[in-house]
């Protein structure tokens, strides 16, 4: 059956992915990428949004937003409309450019691990955007996620493209409950750089599941900073194909958890396709009251990929006994000059840095709350532009010192 | 100001008596020098006053003024105006100095009950002191402690002691890993601090730091307990003899 109002190239792609889906692992307890996490994600997400109070769910808004996507509807703000079509419109578009884009990376990124989510996404989108970008803005784009009560466990579906030499930074915050899987696809054109802030508030109350896929030509960067605070339940799937030389990413992730049982789960894989590539992966999360951080991060080095300089540090700080860090790095390289690192700890708050702070009058919480922004502030520094940074730390430290008054 | 009672103190896992029935009274203005052996529960003495965890008082009393310490949170006694000048200074990544010094001094200020200083105030303030101290502003920048030599952690902690101007200072073998220069450097920076109504406890193992702050009163502690109090010639004894004659 034909999608909506959908193309001739959408269909027929539509055709030819359904078949391979059948060839694609089932999201099941027995799976490698699915074992240690919460599959009652999957079970939770027919959502009844219809008796919220949308007025206390505004989420993690820093900025006035450009673009905002209202349940199944995208409402666009201020001067940049030129740069952004709906997604529905592309597919129902024969003479569409995004024809050579639209899911080519959901299927590369099911060659080394399988995302039959992102599938059933590529097979049934929504709603969602193209953004285009042909010049550098020094001003970030804000893509505002809101509910809208009519919609309800919508796939959302975008597709980014930034040009050779151009500079974007994109803030996502919000808080769209009406959408459960997500798919976006990025394609960074020769020395673009593409910044990605990926702000989820505790606002969030339904589990959510993300993935990011992005293809990176030569000299290009990519740096990705998502935040999880107090987020019910999230699943994220990043995959970064680096195929020119001297390109450089950085993937950082902070979780804050502290209401019952929440839970995050960070999914990373980075391919080193190509000679001279640098690539960082920094997690951190703060547990508290049984709640759980997956880490998933894996460095793939091809062969040709000589010269890789990957890292990757996974770092939980569990501030009471039934909260849960579970983490898997993993390595696999196929070239023979490359640098890899990886490093995972978990602790409790250090009582030694703990007492010395007291010792000079600082307040327990207060204290703690030091400590808490001490342990996160090295993914934090993976953001490059100082006034985000800026932004961003004050924002999670008011939230932090409301997280240990309670 | 302080006045310690028959303390007992043990170690809380292995239930092993450290402090075997300790007295001592302090008065303001006074400077109290303890001297022993390793083991013999100096440092002890000085967690315990500043409130460490770690150890079971069994019995004794300490009395700070007319406040009991023992019901006394860590915080509050920094706030009640005890200072323990740390023998390894705790290094914290991810704190700036700064940040943490006006943290510490505002949050002093608010438990008294005083106005918090305002951050133009608090940055002259805190560059005299650095200044005499002879620390740097790139010092001053880093995160608490991280990088710096083990005499530029104790001139750091004495920068702190100035800046929160507390009643009375513990020196926990402030010594240790100094050299000769930097000791002098730290003597001055406590001398110019000392006052009528301010008193020390300086706990050493060697004479040789004794010379530049003066004792009034040097006790030597052996296995738990002070078995000699004397003027500043007990520690020029100690220094040509050593502790035997109090083993």
């Amino acid at each position: 059956m034909n999608h909506v109002n959908s193309s001739d190239w959408y269909n027929s792609l539509r055709k030819e992915f359904e078949e391979k889906s059948l060839s694609i692992e089932k999201v099941n307890r027995r799976s490698e990428y699915w074992r240690k996490s919460n599959l009652d994600i999957l079970e939770d997400f027919v959502q009844d949004t219809s008796q919220l109070d949308l007025l206390d769910l505004n989420g993690t808004c820093l900025y006035e937003p450009d673009l905002i996507i209202n349940g199944d509807i995208l409402e666009l703000v201020g001067q940049k409309s030129d740069q952004v079509v709906s997604i529905i419109d592309v597919i129902a578009d024969e003479e569409s450019f995004a024809k050579n884009y639209f899911g080519r990376l959901e299927e590369k990124s099911q060659k080394l691990i399988p995302r039959p989510l992102a599938r059933d996404n590529t097979l049934d989108p929504k709603v969602g955007y193209v953004l285009s970008f042909s010049d550098s803005s020094e001003k970030p784009l804000i893509i505002h996620n809101k509910t809208n009560t009519s919609a309800s466990n919508l796939f959302q579906r975008n597709l980014m493209i930034v040009d050779k030499d151009v500079e974007v930074t994109i803030i996502e915050t919000g808080n769209n409950l009406s959408v459960f899987n997500t798919v976006t696809e990025i394609y960074l054109g020769e020395n673009a750089k593409l910044n990605y802030l990926d702000l989820t508030g505790e606002n969030n109350i339904f589990p959510k599941i993300s993935h990011k896929f992005c293809d990176l030509a030569e000299k290009s960067s990519f740096n990705h900073f998502g935040l999880r605070l107090n987020t019910k339940a999230t699943r994220t799937e990043i995959e970064l194909h680096l195929n020119g030389q001297g390109i450089n990413t950085s993937v950082a992730n902070v979780s804050l958890l502290n209401k019952k049982s929440h839970y995050s789960d960070e999914n990373v894989l980075i391919n080193h396709n190509a000679y001279e590539c640098k690539s960082r992966q920094v997690f951190k999360s703060v547990l508290e009251n049984d709640c759980t951080s997956i880490v998933r991060g894996k460095i793939y080095v091809a062969s040709e990929a000589q010269k890789t300089d990957g890292y990757q540090s996974s770092r939980s700080l569990l501030l009471n006994e039934s909260s849960k860090f579970l983490c898997k790095p993993e390595l696999e390289i196929y070239a023979d000059d490359v640098i890899c690192s990886h490093g995972s700890t978990s602790s409790s708050l250090d009582r030694d840095s703990l007492f010395y702070l007291l010792s000079r009058g600082v307040h327990k919480n207060k204290a703690k709350e030091m400590l808490i922004t001490a342990f996160i502030s090295e993914a934090l520094d993976e953001i490059e532009d100082e006034s985000i940074k800026s932004a961003l730390s004050n924002y999670i430290d008011i939230w932090i010192s409301s997280f240990s008054d309670e | 100001m302080l006045k310690i009672d028959n303390l007992k103190v043990s170690l809380e896992e292995e239930e092993k008596q450290i402090i075997k029935g300790l007295s001592l009274t302090i008065n303001s203005g006074e400077v109290h020098a303890i001297m022993g052996p390793n083991g013999s529960g100096k440092s002890t003495l000085s967690s315990v006053l500043a409130g460490k965890a770690g150890y079971t008082v069994d019995s004794g009393k300490v009395n700070f003024d007319e406040t009991d310490l023992f019901e006394t949170e860590v915080e509050e006694r920094a706030a009640l105006g005890i200072f323990m000048a740390f023998q390894y200074p705790i290094e914290i990544p991810g704190v700036g100095n700064m940040n943490f010094l006006r943290t510490a001094l505002n949050s002093q200020r608010k438990t008294r009950g005083q106005e918090e200083l305002n951050a133009a105030d608090f940055l002259k303030l805190v560059r005299e002191i650095a200044k005499d101290l002879e620390i740097s502003d790139e010092m001053m920048r880093r995160p608490v402690n991280v990088g710096a030599s083990g005499g530029e952690k104790k001139r750091n902690e004495i920068l702190q002691m100035c800046l929160l101007e507390p009643r009375f200072v513990i020196l926990d073998e402030t010594d240790s890993g100094l050299d000769v220069d930097a000791m002098k450097l730290v003597s001055k920076g406590v001398n110019k601090f000392s006052s009528s109504s301010r008193s020390f406890l300086v706990i050493t193992h060697y004479q040789r730091l004794l010379n530049y702050i003066v004792p009034d009163f040097v006790h030597i502690m052996v296995d738990g307990k002070i078995v000699k109090t004397g003027d500043k010639n007990l520690a020029l004894h100690v220094e040509e003899t050593g502790y035997k004659d109090f083993l």
